[in-house]
């Protein structure tokens, strides 16, 4: 039998992948689909409209793991797969950094739990060099992108309200539920203030579309939505173009290297069979890495060849270079007159119905940091699990005292939390530890880090502006650091997990490793349809943008094919 | 109250009713299920609120459940607002993670083995055999030891949920043996309590459900608005 050629291989099926199988299988073209991790039944997978009690550990996990820091990341519902460590796939941090990469190995990968935030970039965002002359313009401006966010939002679902604000382009939206009770206090405190609070922008939609029957607010969206009423590339991507019968899936499947024929074109890829544990090879008219920023650069550093012997379509070096997070930081309170309020079901659309996006934008002169971030906020009557009232065990003792104030303060506290833009620098990067490889046999990834002053001094600004928010709410008890560790006085490098660049877009092939089209300069069969390809990391939560870029990408590759010029 | 103890292997009705019910979803296309239906998986585990009841002691001895069952009923009694963390199902709960966890049964089974200790020597009785008092006047101890000691509490100054994992796990020194199985055992009865179908309703909490619009209630507007800085 011959060997298949696909007109296209795809690795990784999480929001970039998904996308392009999508418009490629919908294109007519013959697609594999590489996944490292397993096949995805969200009916037996995600625990939708699960009860602590339907589980004798109350999801504590067998043996009370939780309590030893042992149990699922994020807790038994909320993530569907993956975690900080996964057994057998070390990932090394070089010494004076800290670095933690979060990974999902399924298909739909991270965005079967996501927390569906979907911002779009701004015209700013596009070319933050040209306004304060830090890091790099990027090779596309808004007005490329625009109708691919367009194409997304309307193919996804993504709420919103229209507001004219600069740093927040609107776009074509879901009707959004209405705010609920701590964020409308917290609405008036920020119009005191002048911090805008709008209807946040998520992934949801509030009316069917496509075969999704609209939210049914439950509000658990983090364990995957059984109705698909929320985005997941698994369900609103993949299992569509599965049903085309053009799209060939492989699950378990941990991609070693691209490989690359004598003319500079890839010829496919060679992975490893988890189940087998053999190499394996799929071959394709071109190759189409998605597999998370991290890894899709990883996978490049380990591809040598005689033409690449620094990795493939690494003629600038830049593979793994200008690596970013998204700066986190939180603040914490209580408003105290929250107490006995009539209860009511706070869970709404599965995230807060506001948000404020970045104010600011007119007022870096005045500001000892130049770049922006936006605010989610949490509260309300959450779904007790473990750990809920510990604290309140340790303050009121036991008995009945204990319990009347948990009742009492169930509901009062509020958080509000930073993600903000962090400059590139060129002391953020992967490369291939020299020392380790995971169990496939594949060289493992080594971080390095640093956030610079400018990250620091935007937490700062985040921590006062929170405390300020939530006293003018009336609130109290807030903590303020000033701490200058990491993971205290702001997030540990990677752990907002909005890890992107490593392959990043440019006119220039000797400062970027793909064109304006997520095509590599070099090997013009290659594509890059994740977070890799950003230039900078703006404060928008990236998958929307991977979702629209992915699909611009998608589109030109289809047509580049046509012409015959891949 | 007689003890829950039961020594006896019983089929567990329960697990075969949600055997059942899991076989009657309907399974739309690519795994979804429609608005109805997910309707309908919130009635069938609003039916299996009902169903709590036989559980077979797997890791305690009769006597180490009982003192379990005494310390569930004080930590969290029964009052107006709901029923004992033994009857949210405490003793059961950390008895079923004792069994799986070797490190956590020491804790339980050291920590009574010291609370029979130091109330033999108090007041000539174990915990569970001892007046309401005593057993009152030696939680009071624990706790006041408990405030005295200020240092690493920050790790547990927080309640949210989906930042458990992060949290830290105190392991006290030998002398504080007591105090430390004391956390551990308020830690577990609160969570099986407010985790239980009692302890939810206790709260008030009436998410997790499905509904076709979202509202919010205008007198839970007015209670916050009349109460806030922002009141006309």
């Amino acid at each position: 039998m011959a060997e298949t050629i696909y007109d296209a291989v795809v690795v990784g099926a999480g929001a970039g992948g998904g996308t392009t199988v999508r418009v490629l299988t919908e294109k007519g073209l013959k697609v594999a689909l590489l996944e490292a991790g397993p096949p995805i039944d969200p009916q037996k997978d995600y625990k939708t409209h699960k009860w602590p009690y339907d589980y004798g550990h109350r999801t504590a996990e067998e043996g009370g793991a939780q309590y030893f820091r042992r149990g699922t990341d994020y807790g038994f519902f909320t993530t569907v797969s993956g975690g900080w460590q996964l057994d057998g796939e070390p990932y090394t941090v070089a010494a004076g950094s800290r670095f933690t990469w979060f990974r999902s190995r399924v298909v739909g990968g991270r965005t079967n739990h996501y927390g569906r935030m979907s911002f779009r970039f701004s015209a700013m965002d596009f070319k933050p060099w040209s306004r304060d002359g830090l890091g790099w313009d990027w090779p596309i401006g808004y007005e490329d992108l625009s109708p691919w966010y367009d194409r997304a939002e309307k193919f996804i679902g993504v709420t919103g309200t229209v507001e004219g604000i600069p740093s927040a382009p609107d776009g074509i939206f879901e009707t959004p539920p209405p705010p609920k009770v701590h964020e409308l206090l917290m609405q008036k405190a920020g119009k005191k203030l002048g911090v805008p609070f709008i209807a946040n922008r998520r992934a949801v939609i509030t009316k069917p579309k496509n075969g999704r029957p609209a939210c049914h607010y439950c509000g658990e969206c983090g364990r995957g939505c059984l109705t698909a009423s929320n985005y997941s590339a698994s369900q609103v991507d993949i299992f569509p173009a599965l049903e085309t019968g053009k799209l060939t899936l492989i699950t378990d499947a941990m991609v070693r290297e691209v490989e690359i024929g004598d003319n500079d074109r890839v010829t496919g890829v060679v992975y490893i069979d988890k189940k087998e544990r053999a190499e394996k090879r799929v071959r394709g008219k071109a190759v189409v890495l998605a597999a998370s920023a991290c890894e899709t650069a990883r996978l490049m550093l380990n591809s040598k060849s005689k033409q690449f012997p620094n990795g493939i379509a690494n003629g600038s070096g830049l593979v793994g270079r200008y690596l970013m997070d998204t700066v986190g930081y939180g603040v914490r309170g209580s408003i105290p007159y929250l107490e006995n309020m009539p209860r009511y079901d706070t869970s709404g659309f599965g995230g807060a119905h506001l948000y404020a996006p970045w104010w600011l934008y007119d007022q870096h002169h005045k500001l000892d940091f130049p770049r922006g971030y936006h605010i989610e906020f949490g509260g309300g009557f959450r779904l007790p699990g473990p750990g809920a009232f510990h604290a309140a065990a340790r303050k009121y003792g036991y008995g009945k005292k204990l319990k009347e104030k948990i009742r009492q303060e169930y509901g009062t506290s509020i958080g509000l939390s930073g993600r903000g833009e962090m400059i590139p620098n060129n002391q953020s990067y992967l490369d291939i530890d020299p020392d380790v490889v995971d169990k496939w046999g594949i060289p493992a990834p080594r971080f390095h880090f640093k956030w610079s002053d400018y990250e620091w001094k935007q937490a700062r600004h985040m921590e006062k502006s929170f405390s300020a928010l939530i006293e003018a709410c009336g609130g109290k008890g807030l903590r303020q650091n000033n701490a200058v560790r990491e993971g205290e006085g702001i997030s540990v490098p990677g752990s907002i997990i909005h890890e992107v660049g490593g392959a990043r877009m440019g006119d220039n092939p000797g400062s970027s490793v793909l064109n304006k089209y997520c095509r590599s300069h070099e090997v013009k069969n290659l594509f890059v349809a994740d977070a890799a390809s950003f230039v900078s990391n703006p404060d928008k939560n990236p998958t929307l943008t991977i979702n629209a870029l992915a699909w611009r990408t998608a589109e030109y590759l289809a047509e580049e094919m046509r012409k015959g010029n891949v | 109250m007689s003890s829950n103890f039961v020594s006896v292997e019983a089929l567990s009705r329960r697990d075969a009713l949600r055997r059942i019910a899991l076989g009657v979803t309907a399974v739309g296309l690519a795994g979804r299920i429609d608005r109805a239906d997910a309707h309908e998986v919130h009635g069938q585990a609003a039916a299996e609120k009902t169903l709590q009841g036989e559980y077979t002691v797997r890791y305690f001895n009769e006597h180490e459940f009982r003192t379990l069952e005494k310390l569930s009923e004080l930590v969290i009694p029964a009052d107006a607002g709901g029923p004992s963390g033994r009857e949210g199902g405490a003793p059961e709960f950390i008895d079923l993670l004792c069994s799986e966890n070797e490190e956590l049964a020491a804790i339980f089974s050291g920590g009574i083995l010291w609370l029979d200790h130091a109330m033999l020597k108090r007041s000539g009785k174990r915990f569970v055999d001892a007046s309401n008092e005593a057993q009152t006047a030696m939680l009071d101890a624990l706790v006041r030891a408990g405030a005295a000691e200020t240092a690493a509490d920050t790790a547990f100054d927080t309640n949210d949920y989906k930042r458990f994992a992060m949290y830290g796990v105190r392991r006290p020194a030998d002398i504080r043996r007591g105090l430390g199985f004391f956390d551990w055992a308020r830690r577990l009865i609160v969570d099986a309590y407010y985790t239980s179908p009692a302890g939810i309703e206790d709260l008030g909490y009436i998410g997790n459900a499905s509904y076709s619009e979202y509202e919010v209630p205008r007198e839970a507007v007015e209670y916050a608005l009349s109460r806030s800085p922002f009141r006309a």
